[in-house]
């Protein structure tokens, strides 16, 4: 139905820089913070959800979203590009499900929805997203819990603790000197919240 | 066949590579949907500028039972056939919705609209509801600011339903592939003025029945615009818990609410 662009719109620089992922990464910087810590048991991911006016009805979205009944992922930056990459990792976890017969591992997921996100980087005639995902999820085989982090750029990487969005650098120090190994989950969900506000 | 357009955009690409510096775009950031150096799209900026552009604002309030949309009609030639001309639609027989900006972009996002309504219901054997239909299209409105090919459309859809507890619901989508519920809403030239003041009428709980609340939309209109309208110059659209079908209401209709508006001052 419409003409496709057959090259790519994210280039290499002269300096061997590819612009379009640099300037979706300030995207991300300035959507709203997000965190994701691993407790001992469990996972906590967390966003700030404030909107500007009392007109907008809260409960109509939900930016914490359930992928499979063992994982969920939440977002910093845009949106709408947050709504297609949830589709999208619903539908892979449903197939890996229908192939494999069990319930996809989230670093399975991870790997996936970050392979969807680089596509977007190198394929022609579409920009890249402009959302980082934090992805929490159980683990059946090792029984533990494991916290991801998908860039625009298509990398994704395991976290202990992790901020997104604005004020990421901050938020990120303040949970080097809080986080330890054997945080609970109460604990975890208290930091989480604590980590917001900073 | 390379289409030519596509040609001059690679002639151009390869010959800015040399002047290209740190921070600083190749200047098609303007002109299709890739980011600029600070993040932002600006073909979806200007794409909500060209909202403006229709120069009518339409506004939605939902109240406890029912849901409301009102919108300018202006007919600038008196030789045109004022009955034929609209931006208020019904989407399903129990979702109707009001197109703000461009006429063109606004008819074809209700045709697109009509079409994900009936797959649905042909799918899925029940009718579409109406967070639903709002999300199907704020996706496909993210489609346009992904990829170079198509342009964001420039009007806003605000879609009105009751949903499947009987709630009335109000949703807003935008050419940014952004959609959330309202309690109130606004859309058009004067969405600030008329976002402020929505802000200001419903501080607090303010149960507003069917009536109320479409004269609480009217009498805002009217207000934000400075006009006093006359029946043929406005749209009215309800749902509501009584009548669950999307309706706009006659000339009458609108002009009965006027006249108690009229009385209330």
């Amino acid at each position: 139905m419409t003409e496709r662009y057959s090259f790519s719109l994210t280039t290499f620089s002269p300096s061997g820089k590819l612009v379009q992922i640099e300037y979706a990464l300030s995207a991300v910087a300035a959507g709203a913070p997000s965190v994701a810590i691993k407790a001992r048991d469990g996972a906590v991911i967390a966003t700030e959800k404030k909107y500007k006016s009392n007109l907008y009805d809260e409960h109509s979205i939900s930016k914490v979203e359930v992928i499979t009944p063992e994982i969920g992922m939440v977002y910093s930056g845009m949106g709408p590009d947050y709504r297609v990459l949830v589709k999208a990792a619903r539908k892979i976890a449903q197939k890996y499900k229908l192939m494999y017969d069990m319930e996809i591992p989230t670093i399975q997921l991870a790997q996936r929805v970050a392979e969807v996100m680089q596509e977007y980087t190198q394929s022609g005639g579409v920009r890249p997203f402009g959302v980082s995902l934090l992805i929490a999820g159980w683990n059946t085989t090792t029984n533990g819990p494991m916290v991801f982090q998908c860039d625009p750029s298509g990398a994704y990487f395991p976290w202990k603790a992790t901020a997104t969005g604005k004020n990421h650098i901050n938020a990120k120090t303040f949970l080097e000197r809080r986080y330890s190994q054997e945080l609970g989950l109460e604990d975890a969900v208290s930091t989480a919240i604590l980590t917001l506000k900073v | 066949l390379i289409p030519l357009h596509q040609i001059y955009v690679v002639a151009f690409l390869v010959s800015k590579e040399i002047f290209i510096s740190r921070g600083s775009s190749l200047g098609f950031d303007r002109f299709i949907t890739v980011f600029s150096p600070e993040g932002k799209l600006y073909q979806v900026e200007y794409a909500f500028k060209a909202i403006a552009s229709s120069s009518i604002t339409s506004l939605g309030v939902q109240g406890v039972d029912s849901a409301v949309i009102v919108t300018q009609k202006k007919v600038p030639d008196k030789l045109l056939d004022a009955s034929t001309v609209t931006n208020m639609y019904m989407l399903t027989p129990h979702v109707g919705c009001v197109m703000t900006g461009y006429a063109a972009d606004g008819r074809s996002q209700v045709v697109r609209a009509r079409a994900e309504a009936a797959n649905f219901k042909y799918k899925f054997g029940y009718e579409i509801p109406v967070d639903s239909l709002a999300r199907r299209i704020a996706d496909i409105n993210q489609v346009y600011t992904q990829s170079a090919e198509m342009r964001p459309l420039g009007c806003s859809m605000m879609l009105i339903g009751l949903d499947e507890s009987l709630a009335p619901r109000l949703f807003k989508t935008d050419p940014a592939g952004y959609f959330c519920g309202h309690r109130a809403c606004s859309a058009g030239v004067k969405q600030t003025e008329a976002n402020n003041l929505l802000e200001k009428r419903l501080r607090g709980d303010l149960a507003l029945t069917k009536n109320d609340t479409i004269q609480m939309a009217i009498k805002c209109l009217m207000n934000v615009l400075a006009v006093d309208f006359k029946a043929s110059e406005i749209e009215v659209g309800l749902v509501s818990a009584e009548n669950p079908l999307f309706t706009t209401l006659t000339e009458d209709e609108i002009d009965s609410h006027l006249t108690a508006i009229a009385e209330q001052d």
